[in-house]
């Protein structure tokens, strides 16, 4: 029963044994594959002028891939600083020789990491030892020194906009008046019932241009047709045509007409010389007058021919005729 | 108070010259895992998830302040492997095994159980001490990795109904932040609380006297003076870890 009892503690103890060794290794070899501890890996160098508190230990980073860690950091020349990086072989064929390296953060408040970015695939693979190029970025401190300058300016923005916000308040300027001023109110609020009845009057416009447009667009109207019916057009085409015939003609006739006044205004042909030459009207009175006396006479000698017995015979017998009519 | 300390170095010194000369007494030494490790793995368990619950909630609004919860599992993770896991085991393992084994070491001495060990031929100290400190120095380190595995599920309970978080990314999130470093300084203390625990108990019980009071004493002594130096041991564990990071 004792030997039984034995067995089974020695069993026990053998499994709490058991199972804590295996939490213990399986949590070496879960932190090992995050770690990339059990990877194959080379080593890259990148001298930085200012590491900014970056550790052995740190990760790299890859396109947003972790991909190695840092491994040694020592001095390097008068004030750099030489950072070793073991980072995995599976990387390598992602990365080039003109790759560069910078220090970022991971997250606002994270630890520091090493950047680093593919490079030009017009270059070859990069290789064990090889040293990349930095590429500088801003430091926690040069972007203090940018807030810093923000800062001034938000100051000096906050003090115009007090200033601002007290002449608003006292009524100066434009703006002050509008708050500050009533007669300004006032004949602000009568712009806008203009401008309020403007708009709805704009909008009464567009709905009777609104109503406008779609008669055009009835299938009967004409400018329907003039867009949709051939035929239409092939007839108001002609017209046009023989409007421009017609409009050719006229021009010719004005041209004409313009050729024939300006002979009138000339003195060198009959009608010129009728309208422009003062003599000649004189003389021309002087026909027209001696016509008249001699058809005044010439009626008088007619009439007395109709008296003459001669002739007397004639002139009754038309007369008769005319009453028969 | 000097004497005390050479009477402690004695001890120590003898503990090595026993334990490094076979015989063993394995069934002992079984018992006594059984006894230190198993029957302590549910306290501890229990401990360690309460811990790790407890811890969380009580971080996060420090951390929702600066609307950094998403680092919740890396300073539940840190915290616990770092120090609350060794040192809560410990402490339980000081409280619950130190006192055990310095009342029963007491009991046995003043009821000369441990001369009549020597007078039928057994090396009492072998099969009192050797196999109670090779106890304690194995069985608390495994239950550290069991309260640290524990208290990491209580602490992602906590995470995932609050902040949704799910298993990978909180196991991910907490490896990101430890280190071997950390592992390794993590169970070297705990293998060092172990044997303290182990030593200290074995010593105020084997160097009891009085009858019963000084069973009670002894057991109290190995209590208050287990606790006491692990604390002690834990500020240099982390001074010597600090040092190994810088």
């Amino acid at each position: 029963m004792t030997q039984l009892s034995d067995n089974k503690r020695g069993i026990t103890v053998g499994l709490f044994l058991l199972i804590g060794l295996a939490i213990f290794l399986i949590g070496i070899f879960t932190l090992g594959g995050q770690k990339k501890t059990f990877v194959k890996s080379f080593t890259l160098n990148v001298v930085f002028d200012d590491i900014q508190g970056l550790k052995v230990g740190n990760n790299v980073w890859f396109s947003g891939v972790k991909i190695g860690t840092i491994k040694k950091l020592h001095f390097y020349g008068t004030s750099q600083v030489q950072v070793f990086l073991s980072v995995e072989e599976e990387a390598q064929k992602y990365i080039h020789k003109n790759a560069k390296a910078s220090i970022s953060s991971d997250g606002l408040i994270g630890s520091k990491i090493v950047v680093i970015d593919g490079g030009s695939p017009k270059f070859p693979f990069i290789e064990d030892g090889d040293r990349l190029m930095v590429n500088n970025t801003l430091s926690t401190d040069d972007i203090m020194k940018t807030l810093q300058v923000n800062n001034k300016n938000l100051v000096d923005i906050t003090s115009d906009f007090r200033i601002l916000a007290r002449n608003l308040v006292d009524g100066k300027g434009t703006a002050g008046a509008l708050l500050a001023d009533q007669q300004v109110a006032n004949n602000f609020k009568a712009i806008v019932e203009n401008l309020k009845n403007t708009t709805a009057a704009a909008d009464k416009m567009a709905q009777e241009l609104s109503a406008f447009s779609k008669k055009l667009n009835t299938e009967d109207g004409l400018a329907n047709k003039l867009l949709t019916d051939t035929m239409v057009f092939a007839k108001l085409q002609s017209s046009v045509d023989e409007l421009q015939k017609t409009a050719a003609s006229a021009a010719k006739l004005t041209a004409n007409l313009n050729q024939a006044s300006a002979k009138l205004n000339q003195t060198d042909n009959t009608a010129g010389l009728l309208l422009n030459d003062q003599p000649t009207a004189e003389q021309v009175k002087s026909i027209m007058k001696n016509l008249e006396s001699s058809s005044k006479k010439l009626d008088e000698d007619l009439e007395a021919l109709q008296h003459n017995f001669l002739l007397k015979g004639f002139f009754k017998k038309k007369a008769k005729a005319q009453q028969k009519e | 108070m000097l004497l005390e300390l050479y009477r402690v170095h004695q001890f120590v010194m003898k503990f090595f010259k026993e334990f490094l000369f076979p015989p063993y007494e394995g069934k002992e030494i079984i018992r006594q895992c059984y006894q230190v490790g198993y029957r302590s793995l549910l306290l501890i368990s229990l401990t360690g998830f309460i811990t790790g619950i407890v811890f969380t909630k009580q971080s996060r609004p420090s951390l929702a302040e600066f609307g950094a919860t998403s680092w919740l599992p890396s300073l539940v993770g840190i915290a616990l492997l770092r120090t609350l896991a060794p040192l809560l085991t410990a402490l339980i393992s000081a409280g619950k095994v130190g006192s055990s084994i310095g009342a029963e070491l007491g009991s046995m001495k003043v009821t000369e159980q441990i001369d009549a060990m020597e007078v039928s031929a057994t090396n009492p100290f072998k099969f009192l001490v050797i196999s109670r400190v090779i106890a304690t120095t194995v069985t608390i380190p495994i239950l550290t990795f069991y309260t640290a595995l524990v208290g990491l599920i209580g602490g992602f309970v906590n995470v995932m109904f609050n902040e949704n978080t799910s298993f990978i990314a909180y196991i991910q999130s907490f490896l990101d932040s430890i280190t071997f470093l950390d592992i390794t300084a993590s169970t070297i203390k705990s293998i060092v609380f172990g044997f303290t625990i182990g030593m200290v108990g074995c010593y105020q019980g084997y160097n009891s006297s009085r009858g019963t009071e000084g069973v009670g004493k002894a057991a109290n002594s190995a209590v208050v003076i287990g606790m006491f130096l692990v604390f002690v041991e834990e500020i240099v564990a982390t001074q010597i870890t600090f040092f190994f990071k810088t």
